[in-house]
């Protein structure tokens, strides 16, 4: 197999920069953000992610998100096969918030499964972004599927997400992770540091002021040093996360990235957070 | 009658006859509070700590001292109610364990007061001078070192008695915080009331020299619990300051809420027609009446406890939080943030040892924190903790509510079930410090604090528990409060309004602040709580 051609797929919710995807050869499937009747693909250009986050707030009714169909997935995998590729590792967002894994898995069905290799990152946005990033490298120096598929747990197990959610409304009205919700309360005005980890968003902290909160996610990302890569999340915050990098520079790899997330994830987080995705630089060992 | 030796009947006929002399003491033990906050309940605690203390031996005709001492010493222990009837057990418990004879005799006597002196000290990791403690143990210190064959049983309790009271005339010497109220500690007014009714005969109790010294209310309990009354008075105009004045001089705990066309009204009393015959004089109509027999409520309560509990279970969730709440907006916040039981109980109506024990038996987990809420709970649900078996049981000392909701947002933050309760604490226990709290509440009598000058009923605002300032009106009061922080490092402030008031209210508050140029956010809750009109955190 190590000379076979291998290519890195994923959905749109990896939040990988286009940039980078381009370098390195991966293939990147749209999720559906639902606008009033809208379904408009997050493919980088149908979707301005700057103008989605400025009139979310004054929007008649939340946004709903949808995963690919599985004609989309079975189209998407056929063209990169089609480019002289030999296998697919495809990396999305765990089965246990989305419906994009089961489409996905569809479509590799009707392709002929046993090209494509399935992965659940257990991961959202960048968390994601970190595996397939990980993968594109080894696979772009033509290293076997194993290879990748053992990097890819590594990486996972290495790799925290944290954010701030500032106003826990849009989380709330979107019903996608009532427990959560449950766990945070209702009463107070409630900024929860939430975590993603096997799969599942949890609220680690309970705070009340953006200041407290703020430190809270610094500790815990200065927890992650050293740090290998570092983005700043955030959802039409970027003032926001600047500030927050300031504040730990010293640990912050110089190719920090700045990342505004999908409003696949945006739908339900609201405008005004600020998260963290980070790689802690022990993967490799 | 000589006394050479008392045996376990005469033994049962003392603690009955101290039970009662305090039991006619409670109303002014209660208005001895240091603080012009209307939380004092040092007589009531006392009070019921005594009456469930006697109930261990009422039935019980043995004629062995200790037995008996043993026995209304655990009943003291089971029925502790707040700081005071904490201390008044442990002394009670030192006592029966020094005692351990089948009668009392004058050596005897003595080694039994110094084990309950040592006993009350060694409870507490900082013992106070000037209070309960400090006459116990000058009691106690009057005997003597040596047996002295000369002094008689009798000439002994009647020094010691006599020694006590001294010692408690003196506490305002010891205590500062006495001294500027012009009073004596309360506790050590409840603990020579209940020596004096031991010794029998007719003594004197020292001067309160309260400044606005009420009339004691109505007949002497005499060891009764009295009526809960409840009621709504429905009118045109009715005048709810005038009512909760006028209701006040008629019995105890009384809350009056409402406006000018209905008021709720709560209150106990010996006497339930006097509460209606009043309401019905204003010219009122009466609606939902209640009328409850509160000895008869206490036995079916006792009843009730002795139920099974739950054993602790491996399947359970590894900690749950108990806490200490009043107010039903209070405890939806509690219950919001995942409270596990809530204890409806505070300032006044403090929960005893008993209750926290129930309480902690009936929860499935292994790890239990208890949040008391409130500086004259800590003690008893201390105890609860040091005798509870099975479960590690931690008390966080929180002393207000405003602190326990702070507590319980941290709680969220290692509540996994893999989290090790000593880390829980910590947690919780630094975030119960970095948030400042306001209590606003009326003046329960005059006092003169720190240069203020305070009027009975004047609204007063406390800032993390030290008195800030007072005006005759509420919104000048939480204004005060507010000068003497630092805005700066403020974000929000959330602003928690009482049964009396009315969510239109605190947004006007909220107006006046904003006008004031305190620029914060403002959250405007519900809390639902009686005596404090607001209770605002500020972080």
């Amino acid at each position: 197999m190590t000379s076979s051609r291998i290519r890195i797929a994923a959905d749109s919710v990896c939040d990988l920069p286009a940039d980078i995807a381009g370098r390195f050869n991966i293939h990147v499937i749209p999720t559906y953000v639902n606008i009033g009747r809208e379904s408009i693909p997050d493919d980088g250009v149908s979707l301005d992610r700057e103008r989605f986050y400025r009139e979310l707030p004054y929007m008649e009714a939340q946004p709903t998100t949808a995963a690919p169909s599985p004609g989309d997935a079975a189209a998407f995998y056929e063209s990169i096969l089609d480019d002289g590729v030999d296998h697919i590792v495809s990396i999305h967002v765990p089965e246990k918030l989305s419906g994009t894994l089961n489409a996905m898995r569809l479509g590799a069905e009707a392709v002929g499964g046993d090209r494509v290799t399935l992965v659940d990152s257990q991961q959202l946005t960048f968390g994601i972004g970190l595996q397939v990033w990980a993968a594109a490298e080894l696979a772009a120096q033509g290293l076997g599927l194993e290879t990748i598929l053992d990097a890819i747990e590594r990486v996972r197990r290495k790799t925290s997400v944290y954010a701030i959610i500032d106003t826990m409304e849009y989380l709330r009205r979107s019903g996608r992770v009532n427990a959560l919700t449950a766990s945070i309360g209702s009463l107070l005005k409630i900024k929860p540091i939430v975590s993603v980890h096997d799969g599942e968003v949890s609220s680690i902290s309970r705070q009340r002021t953006w200041a407290r909160a703020e430190q809270r996610l610094r500790t815990l990302t200065l927890a992650q040093s050293p740090l290998e890569r570092l983005a700043l999340l955030h959802t039409a915050n970027l003032a926001g996360a600047k500030k927050f990098l300031d504040s730990i520079r010293d640990s912050a790899p110089s190719d920090t990235l700045f990342i505004e997330t999908t409003p696949t994830l945006g739908a339900h987080v609201g405008p005004g957070s600020i998260g963290v995705a980070t790689l802690n630089a022990d993967w490799r060992r | 009658m000589a006394t050479s030796s008392i045996d376990g009947r005469q033994l049962k006929r003392r603690f009955r006859a101290g039970v009662d002399r305090l039991s006619q003491h409670v109303e002014l033990i209660n208005q001895l509070n240091v603080f012009p906050v209307p939380d004092g309940d040092t007589g009531i605690n006392m009070f019921h700590t005594l009456r469930r203390a006697y109930e261990e031996i009422a039935e019980d005709d043995s004629e062995d001292a200790g037995v008996i001492a043993d026995r209304f010493a655990h009943g003291a222990l089971m029925g502790a109610r707040g700081n005071s009837g904490t201390i008044l057990s442990q002394l009670l418990k030192g006592f029966a364990d020094g005692l351990q004879a089948p009668t009392l005799r004058p050596s005897l006597l003595r080694r039994a007061c110094q084990a309950a002196v040592k006993q009350a000290y060694s409870s507490l990791s900082k013992p106070t001078e000037g209070t309960m403690l400090t006459v116990a143990r000058e009691a106690a210190e009057s005997l003597g070192h040596e047996a002295s064959g000369a002094a008689s049983l009798k000439q002994m309790l009647e020094g010691m008695t006599a020694a006590a009271l001294a010692s408690l005339e003196n506490t305002p010497n010891l205590l500062p915080i006495l001294k500027e109220a012009g009073v004596v500690d309360a506790g050590g007014m409840g603990l020579v009331c209940f020596m004096q009714g031991m010794l029998g005969g007719q003594s004197a109790l020292p001067a309160a020299r309260l400044e606005s010294a009420r009339e004691l209310r109505g007949e002497a309990a005499g060891g009764s619990y009295g009526y809960d009354v409840q009621f709504l008075m429905i009118g045109e105009d009715l005048d709810i300051a005038r009512a909760r004045r006028d209701l006040e001089a008629l019995g105890w705990s009384v809350i009056v809420a409402g406006d000018r066309r209905a008021i709720k009204v709560h209150i106990h009393v010996n006497n339930p027609a006097l509460p209606l015959d009043y309401a019905l004089k204003t010219g009122a109509a009466l609606d939902d009446i209640v009328v409850e027999n509160m000895d008869i409520q206490y036995q079916r309560g006792l009843a009730r406890r002795q139920n099974e509990a739950a054993p602790a279970n491996s399947d359970s969730p590894a900690t749950s939080v108990i806490a200490v709440v009043e107010g039903d907006g209070m405890r939806a916040v509690f219950r919001d943030l995942n409270c596990d039981t809530i204890i409806d109980g505070g300032a006044g109506r403090n929960p005893s040892t008993e209750d926290f024990l129930v309480a902690i038996k009936q929860l499935p987990s292994h790890q239990v924190v208890i949040l008391p809420n409130d500086r004259n709970i800590v003690l008893a649900a201390q105890q609860a903790a040091d005798l509870i078996e099975g479960r590690l049981t931690r008390v966080l000392p929180t002393e207000s509510v405003l602190q326990g909701i702070s507590a319980m947002l941290a709680y969220g933050d290692a509540s996994d079930a893999n989290a090790d309760l000593e880390a829980t604490i910590e947690q919780m226990s630094a975030a119960r410090a970095a948030t400042i709290s306001i209590e606003v509440t009326r003046a329960s009598r005059m006092a003169s604090f720190r240069g203020l000058q305070i009027r009975r009923n004047d609204y007063i605002a406390l800032v993390d528990g030290e008195l800030c300032s007072a005006s005759a009106d509420i919104e000048s009061a939480v204004l005060g409060a507010f000068s003497e922080l630092d805005l700066q490092k403020i974000e929000l402030a959330t602003i928690y309004f009482g049964a009396d008031l009315a969510e239109a209210d605190a947004a006007e508050l909220v107006e006046r602040l904003k006008a004031s140029s305190v620029e914060l956010e403002f959250e405007i809750i519900f809390g639902g709580q009686t005596l404090y009109p607001y209770l605002i955190s500020v972080e």
